[in-house]
């Protein structure tokens, strides 16, 4: 198990997983395809929780199906690597891929009512998947499975192997989706949006669960709600029209965003102190998927739009750990007065 | 609980299901439609008005093979024009399974829409009897009916229609509910707007693909029904040049004559393709467009 | 909902239809039978004796008012007095039974021919329906369907007796005149099961739960195998009662194709002869025999699908 004490600035090993440069796009039959990813960089190292934040439509789900190997066809990965412990996965076969699912990248889905087999019970989807990655028997299987189910803290774990999807709870069934993820200890868990088919009250509990397991290996978070990745993330990176627009440590990119995107986010977050903040929607709809881009993606909602935004900008490193992507970011001071 | 779970796996028949054939709507439709375009144009030709050759024989020209000068599909035991009598049977064939689908589509139709609109007994009522006649095999009702009433076309467009309503009926009865459930039709309640009003404006718009399909496909049933009966001894009378009459005829000449069953035959299947091509069209055309809604 | 009162009503609502069905048909025929003309003229025939008539007459009780003769059918239907039939001057029940096991054996041929046709053709066409094979096979599929079942018939009748004489086509003379009925019945059937199983298939592929199993790192044969087609044949058990009836239809002309000894041709040569009291008695049996079909096929379902057990949480 890894070391969940040790802080995170302590690790300097190379990263678990790694993508560069990733462009997923979706063909055309009357032109060049459209790119749902355009050029994206990630990383995440052991024991660290990396929140990709975007609206629907921003390609945060497809950069995690990519991670997995499962982009939808007719969509592909037009060009850029993804490498976990250094291993490039993008050239794997579908073969090879099979390996990798569920044995080092575990995966946990957001709606836990259509994503359970109805007819499989909960012991025979964890029991298939350990015995497909481990050369365990039956009962051995049985045990690792039980073992996953207390590890996700589902009380009379024995008796739920017993059980279907539909006799569980909302809360109960997501426990299962995660169980199902880590139940071969897999080095990186993406969870896509795993709390936003819940009831709040329950979102809090998989929350508490997620930070605890996904900090034993590597885990990327994908939200569309800067609070829920406030709460357990490390680090953030936000996407906007295929592209990370700002990245760096949660409480530095909380405190100070950098992208007039990104501060528009928050502006939008209900917060429970600050009291009489106004919510400031960000002014207009997200663009459609293009085939090339000329101008800033934001460009047409940004109040700071000027005429050098016409050529879109580079991530940049603005500090250590701290990039941005913006003519004309945001000042470096707080932004608001409630901010630590 | 088990009502609504019965009537919800039970609801819609295999053939309304998606079915995801890689054909498409369009394609399936126009094939359809062409075909029945040329079963139309012959039944009011020559169904309407056979040649002489179809219905008086002429004894030195017996079993002569398809392609013989002036007879295309040859001729039968009584030297009879076989291409004139599939023609002059489409009146009977096609004839009674026009009738026979219009009578169980329109009472199916309006019982299941009072069935729909009307909780308490009568929706009881409906659907005790629609699920009844429907688990019975009604070519068993149907050849007993057909004894006593006797043979002919309209004894066996009623009996065939009269057999075949309680299909129609509940899959009108199960999209008329799922229709009612959509946000549209519960926001014209909530308005005030009438029941009437709702039907009219609403849900048979809504429900029309549906029609035109069950229509298509009901209608290929009862061709296969009224052939079916026929060659069992039990439809149309024994003279009459139907389909089924002809294939029944053919059973005795399979060895030296097996043109006589291939002429029926390959006109049943025709229809029955060209009727199921425009009700899988409409079928499919209706689920794009539906998820393009989405 | 408990199961077993799933199963408790369930079996209510199907000895309601069966009610329902027994009385309606038999009273249809009572009266179809008045309106037809006198039946002691058709019992005895078109050039009987006055005398002869006016004996079946009295025997048979027509002599009686209307309504009591309906009574007393009724009655002699409850304690399942069908009466001789007209023509063997044998019980009519006693003549549709020593024929249940052939039509029987026929028909499981059948489902069990339809089984091993339509599930892995249904499973494969459905796990991938855009591919250009499949397309192909759809489309043969489809005509296929276009294709009555007693041409089906003729046409294995054509090929196997007529050209190549390989079979028989005559009667029950042991497991090789066995082929082609149930291939012919069963022709009734695979077109529609392959559609149903090849729909529920494809249907079945696109949930989010084989997205869940491919994160696990399931092959495309597993997703079908243990989490596709599992649902898939699950919706397709709901659908046996039905097709049974159908079944029920496709063995009367069988039977008389292939002059099997079975209850469909009986009924249909009795029907032919007017023969009524076996007719009644034919219908009835498969009246029970439809509604054994569909009870049991409602608690097979109730015992099988998972999604109607109990909650517990």
């Amino acid at each position: 198990m890894a070391d969940t004490n040790t802080p995170p600035d302590a690790r300097t090993e190379a990263p678990l997983l790694e993508i560069r440069g990733l462009r997923i796009g979706f063909p055309r039959p009357d032109g060049p395809p459209l790119v749902v990813v355009d050029g994206v960089d990630l990383s995440i190292r052991q024991g660290e929780i990396l929140g990709l934040v975007g609206e629907s439509g921003s390609g945060k789900s497809m950069l995690a199906l990519a991670a997995m190997g499962l982009v939808p066809a007719p969509g592909y990965v037009m060009a850029g690597d993804i490498r976990l412990d250094g291993r490039d996965l993008v050239t794997l076969s579908e073969r090879e891929w099979q390996k990798v699912r569920g044995r080092t990248l575990g995966m946990v889905f957001q709606d836990p009512m259509t994503g359970l087999n109805p007819v499989r019970s909960v012991g025979a989807l964890l029991g298939e998947s350990v015995r497909r990655h481990q050369k365990v028997g039956p009962e051995e299987a049985a045990a690792i499975s039980e073992a996953a189910l207390k590890a996700v803290g589902i009380p009379a774990a024995r008796e739920r192997l017993a059980a279907f999807p539909h006799q569980l709870s909302g809360g109960l069934r997501q426990r299962v989706m995660i169980a199902l993820a880590l139940v071969n200890r897999p080095r990186v868990i993406i969870a896509d949006e795993p709390t936003t088919a819940l009831d709040a009250t329950i979102q809090a509990q998989i929350l508490d669960l997620l930070r605890d397991r996904l900090h034993e290996a590597g885990g990327l978070m994908i939200t569309h709600d800067l609070g829920v990745a406030a709460e357990i993330c490390d680090r953030i990176a936000v996407i906007y029209h295929g592209r990370i627009v700002e990245t760096g440590r949660t409480r530095d990119v909380l405190a100070a965003p950098r992208h007039p995107y990104t501060a528009g986010l928050l502006a939008a977050v209900p917060r429970f102190h600050g009291r009489g903040t106004r919510l400031i929607p960000i002014r207009g709809a997200p663009p459609g998927p293009v085939s090339e881009r000329v101008e800033c993606s934001f460009r047409p909602r940004c109040a700071k739009a000027a005429p050098e935004c016409a050529a879109a900008p580079a991530l940049e490193a603005i500090a250590p750990g701290r990039s941005v992507a913006c003519h004309h970011p945001v000042a470096a001071a707080p932004a608001r007065e409630d901010a630590q | 609980m088990s009502d609504t779970t019965t009537s919800s796996r039970l609801s819609l028949l295999p053939r309304l299901r998606l079915w995801r054939s890689g054909l498409r709507g369009d394609a399936m439709l126009f094939a359809g439609l062409a075909m029945v375009g040329v079963l139309a144009v012959l039944a009011l030709t020559v169904g309407l008005n056979p040649p002489r050759e179809a219905t008086t024989g002429n004894l030195r020209m017996r079993f002569r093979p398809p392609g013989t000068e002036g007879y295309l599909f040859g001729t039968d035991q009584l030297g009879r024009s076989v291409a004139g009598r599939v023609g002059a049977g489409m009146i009977w064939s096609l004839g009674i399974a026009l009738v026979a689908a219009t009578i169980a589509l329109s009472i199916g139709t309006v019982l299941g829409l009072v069935a729909a609109w009307t909780p308490g007994w009568p929706r009881r009522v409906i659907r005790t009897v629609v699920d009844t006649v429907i688990a019975f095999p009604s070519l068993v009702i149907a050849v007993t009916v057909i004894a006593l009433l006797g043979r002919g076309f309209w004894p066996l467009a009623i009996t065939l229609g009269l057999a075949t309503w309680p299909i129609a009926a509940r899959v009108v009865y199960a999209e008329a509910m799922s229709i009612a459930r959509r946000d549209y039709v519960v926001a014209a309640q909530l308005a005030g707007v009438g029941p009437v009003t709702i039907l009219a404006t609403h849900v048979l718009p809504a429900l029309r693909p549906t029609l035109m399909t069950m229509f298509a496909f009901t209608f290929a049933d009862m061709l296969v029904a009224e052939s079916a009966l026929s060659f069992l001894g039990l439809g149309v009378p024994i003279t009459a040049p139907s389909w089924g009459n002809m294939l029944s005829e053919s059973r005795e000449y399979l060895v030296e004559a097996p043109w006589l069953m291939l002429a029926p035959a390959g006109a049943i299947v025709f229809a029955v393709v060209a009727l199921n091509l425009i009700g899988d069209g409409i079928a499919a055309n209706a689920r794009k467009r539906g998820r393009a809604a989405m | 909902m408990t199961r077993s009162s799933a199963i408790r009503d369930a079996m209510l609502k199907r000895v309601t239809e069966l009610a329902v069905l027994l009385f309606a048909i038999t009273t249809l025929l009572f009266f179809l039978l008045r309106l037809g003309g006198d039946p002691a003229m058709i019992m005895a025939g078109d050039e009987a004796d006055p005398e002869v008539v006016a004996l079946i007459r009295a025997r048979y009780g027509l002599d009686q008012p209307l309504i009591v003769q309906y009574l007393r059918y009724l009655g002699a239907m409850l304690t399942l007095d069908f009466g001789e039939s007209l023509r063997a001057s044998r019980s009519a029940l006693g003549l549709v039974l020593e024929r249940l096991w052939s039509t029987l054996l026929l028909a499981l041929l059948a489902l069990l021919i339809t089984a091993v046709l339509s599930i892995p053709l249904g499973a494969w066409l459905g796990y991938r329906p855009d591919s250009g094979d499949r397309k192909a096979v759809n489309a043969v599929v489809f005509v296929l369907q276009g294709i009555p079942g007693y041409i089906a018939g003729l046409l294995l009748i054509q090929l196997f007796v007529v050209e190549l004489r390989w079979l028989t086509s005559i009667g029950n003379q042991g497991i090789s005149s066995w082929i082609l009925p149930s291939l012919t019945l069963a022709s009734f059937l695979v077109p529609k099961m392959v559609r149903v199983i090849s729909a529920n298939v494809s249907e079945a592929m696109r949930e989010d739960y084989i997205r869940t199993a491919r994160a696990t790192g399931a092959s495309g044969p597993e997703l079908l195998l243990r989490h596709a087609l599992p649902n898939a044949l699950l919706g397709a058990t709901a659908l046996i009662g039905t097709q049974f009836a159908f079944l029920m239809s496709g063995s009367l002309i069988t039977e008389v194709i292939f002059a099997w000894p079975g209850f469909g041709a009986l009924l249909v040569a009795s029907v032919t002869r007017l023969d009524f009291p076996v007719v009644q008695a034919a219908v009835f049996v498969i009246a029970v025999l439809v509604f054994l079909v569909n009870a049991g096929t409602d608690i097979l379902f109730n015992l099988i699908d998972p999604r109607l057990r109990r909650q517990t949480t």
